[in-house]
């Protein structure tokens, strides 16, 4: 395809992935190249991940990991660094809001420099219609933008999902006005209901936590070591869970043999799992889902040390109670749930009130009943399908959205967690700079 | 390293992926098709239906199938499952590591070079599907017969 046929890239969502893809396809020296960032929020740059302003919300990775620019790995730890954040060489991880800004400035800086390639829509996409040689993207206030090609990096789901109506996100906390001594209810226990914890303890909500999730299980701490070499020569590929399971149970068992630590096998796998993913067959994807996502992300998703001690110090004084069980029952009773939850192992049923239910379930159950309209629309219009386990759009690993006839896209593509049933992991920023460094290439070769 | 087990094991393989889609091979057959002894050829599907490649049935009927389509099976994965780590030399591997005796592995230049080759290697491997691998010897003979 020409250069010219692809020249006008219209961005949906200027969040992290947005930003990232921008400045990648902005290194391009094509004079014809137009890039146009739409946002619905006020903001742009922070997105629902760098929104937040609680000091206590820390970014999970630490300054070196976080870096929005593939060919500069040390861009963040520099800014942060110039900017006196960080000194001496402990690992630091950064405030999330301070990354906010960082992604702010760093869109500041590319407006700023390119005056004529990229311009800034502050304004809902709400659909895209194909149109002559690319598409046209409608937005919320009735106008539209026509590009070659559109990117949809939407992100997270800013919503709870359909069956969770009775359920508000963790940033609604501060606007909700949830009475502070009543208990409250989140569902799920991984990062997210680790934010909503320190959040609501920072507003001064002194009412019991209960969270509950499948298997009630918490994020481990991060610990400084080593990860593992290892090539891919080295990695089962294609096989059953089971058997890959085996097999890396058994080389963190080598490894701890040799004094290291499981930490330091996840890491060293870290940078095949996409291809690992990749290999497995549609069931085998599905199993991981179903039984072994929980466990690995425990593992995998780890928390800076000091607010893993402190969620282990909310534990201890009761404030906060872990359930391994289900949401069994809801009913709204005035300005409270009653809420049953059949708890895992002994089938019992405890119902209690609470002032509030989070949601904090994280990864999507249904793509197609996404909160985010354009990606719903998308999937109605069938320009888009779920992947196999409908945890996003199916896109090949060029990042093409494929229709619901399975053609991949020649002009609708998707970056960033949306892409999770291609890539799996797509969430971090190291994953998703290199995805936006991969798609920046394609659209700009 | 390719040892006979991993040859006989892409044997029965593209065996089974030359049979009409979804129908059982008995072992026997697989076995005497290709030059396999029957006893060998039973441990090594064993080994390829616990890494999920072949699907099984037991009793007078059963037999073996693939579990996934040929297009969607890599030659390398197999192969690693029956053979470890894809490695020209036993020093070669990061997760099998055998030292040799007479050498320093952080500074023998010969290992070295050998961690690039195995890359290669799982680079041809894992980019060659089951399918693929069977065509290829048609191929060869429709080539042969046509230059003939």
């Amino acid at each position: 395809m020409t250069q010219s046929r692809r020249g006008s890239i219209v961005i949906v969502g200027g969040g992290a992935s947005g930003v990232s893809l921008a400045a990648h396809l902005l290194q391009s020296p094509s004079s014809s190249l137009r890039v146009t960032l739409v946002e619905k929020r006020p903001e742009f740059g922070s997105g629902l991940a760098y929104s937040t302003s609680l000091p206590d919300h820390l970014l999970n990775v630490t300054d070196k990991g976080m870096s929005a620019l593939a060919h500069d790995p040390e861009h963040f730890s520099r800014w942060a660094r110039e900017r006196g954040f960080v000194q001496g060489n402990e690992p630091y991880y950064a405030p999330r809001s301070l990354y906010g800004r960082y992604l702010r400035e760093l869109l500041s800086e590319l407006a700023e420099r390119e005056p004529v390639r990229l311009r800034l829509v502050q304004e809902e996409a709400v659909s895209i219609t194909p149109s002559g040689s690319g598409v046209e993207v409608s937005l919320a206030n009735g106008a539209s933008l026509v590009g070659h090609v559109t990117v949809l990096a939407t992100g997270h789901d800013d919503q709870p999902e359909a069956d969770l109506a009775f359920a508000i996100k963790t940033e609604f906390v501060d606007s909700g006005g949830i009475d502070r001594t009543a208990p409250v209810l989140i569902l799920g226990t991984g990062l997210s209901m680790v934010d909503a914890v320190l959040l609501l303890e920072a507003r001064g909500h002194t009412g019991q936590i209960v969270a509950v999730s499948r298997r009630g299980l918490i994020p481990s701490p991060h610990r400084p070591g080593s990860p593992i070499r290892l090539d891919s020569a080295d990695i089962p590929l294609g096989t059953d869970l089971s058997y890959f399971l085996n097999w890396f149970r058994q080389l963190v068992r080598d490894t701890e043999a040799r004094g290291g630590d499981w930490r330091d096998v996840v890491d060293g796998l870290r940078p095949f799992n996409q291809r690992i993913w990749q290999s497995w067959s549609t069931s085998t994807r599905r199993r991981f889902i179903e039984h072994t996502k929980a466990w690995w992300d425990v593992h995998r998703h780890r928390m800076a040390p000091q607010i893993h001690a402190r969620l282990q110090e909310t534990i201890a004084r009761g404030r906060l109670r872990l359930v391994a069980g289900r949401l069994a029952d809801v009913t709204s009773e005035g300005d409270s749930f009653r809420v049953t939850l059949e708890h895992r192992q002994t089938r019992h049923a405890e119902t209690l009130s609470v002032a509030a239910i989070l949601d904090c379930t994280g990864i999507a159950k249904d793509v197609s009943a996404s909160s985010i309209r354009i990606v719903r629309g998308l999937i109605r219009q069938r320009l888009a399908r779920p992947d196999p386990m409908r945890i996003g759009l199916d896109v090949t690993t060029d990042c093409a959205v494929v229709d619901a006839d399975g053609r991949p896209s020649s002009n609708i593509y998707a970056v960033g967690p949306l892409t999770r049933g291609t890539f799996l992991e797509i969430d971090a920023m190291p994953d998703i700079r290199a995805q936006c460094a991969r798609l920046a290439n394609l659209l700009t070769a | 390293m390719l040892t006979r087990k991993g040859k006989y094991g892409l044997k029965a393989l593209v065996d089974l992926s030359s049979r009409p889609e979804g129908q059982l091979a008995f072992v026997n057959d697989i076995a005497k098709r290709n030059n396999i002894p029957k006893k060998f050829l039973d441990a090594i599907l064993v080994e390829l239906r616990n890494a999920g490649f072949v699907q099984s049935r037991k009793g007078k009927e059963g037999g073996y199938r693939l579990a996934r389509p040929a297009e969607e099976i890599r030659v390398g994965h197999v192969i690693r499952v029956l053979d470890g780590p894809l490695a020209p030399f036993p020093c070669a591997s990061r997760t099998r590591y055998e030292p040799c005796e007479d050498c320093d592995e952080a500074t023998c230049q010969v290992r070295h070079m050998m961690l690039d080759v195995r890359n290669a290697i799982a680079e041809v491997l894992d980019n060659r599907s089951l399918a693929e691998m069977r065509d290829i010897a048609e191929d060869t003979f429709e080539d042969l017969k046509y230059h003939a």
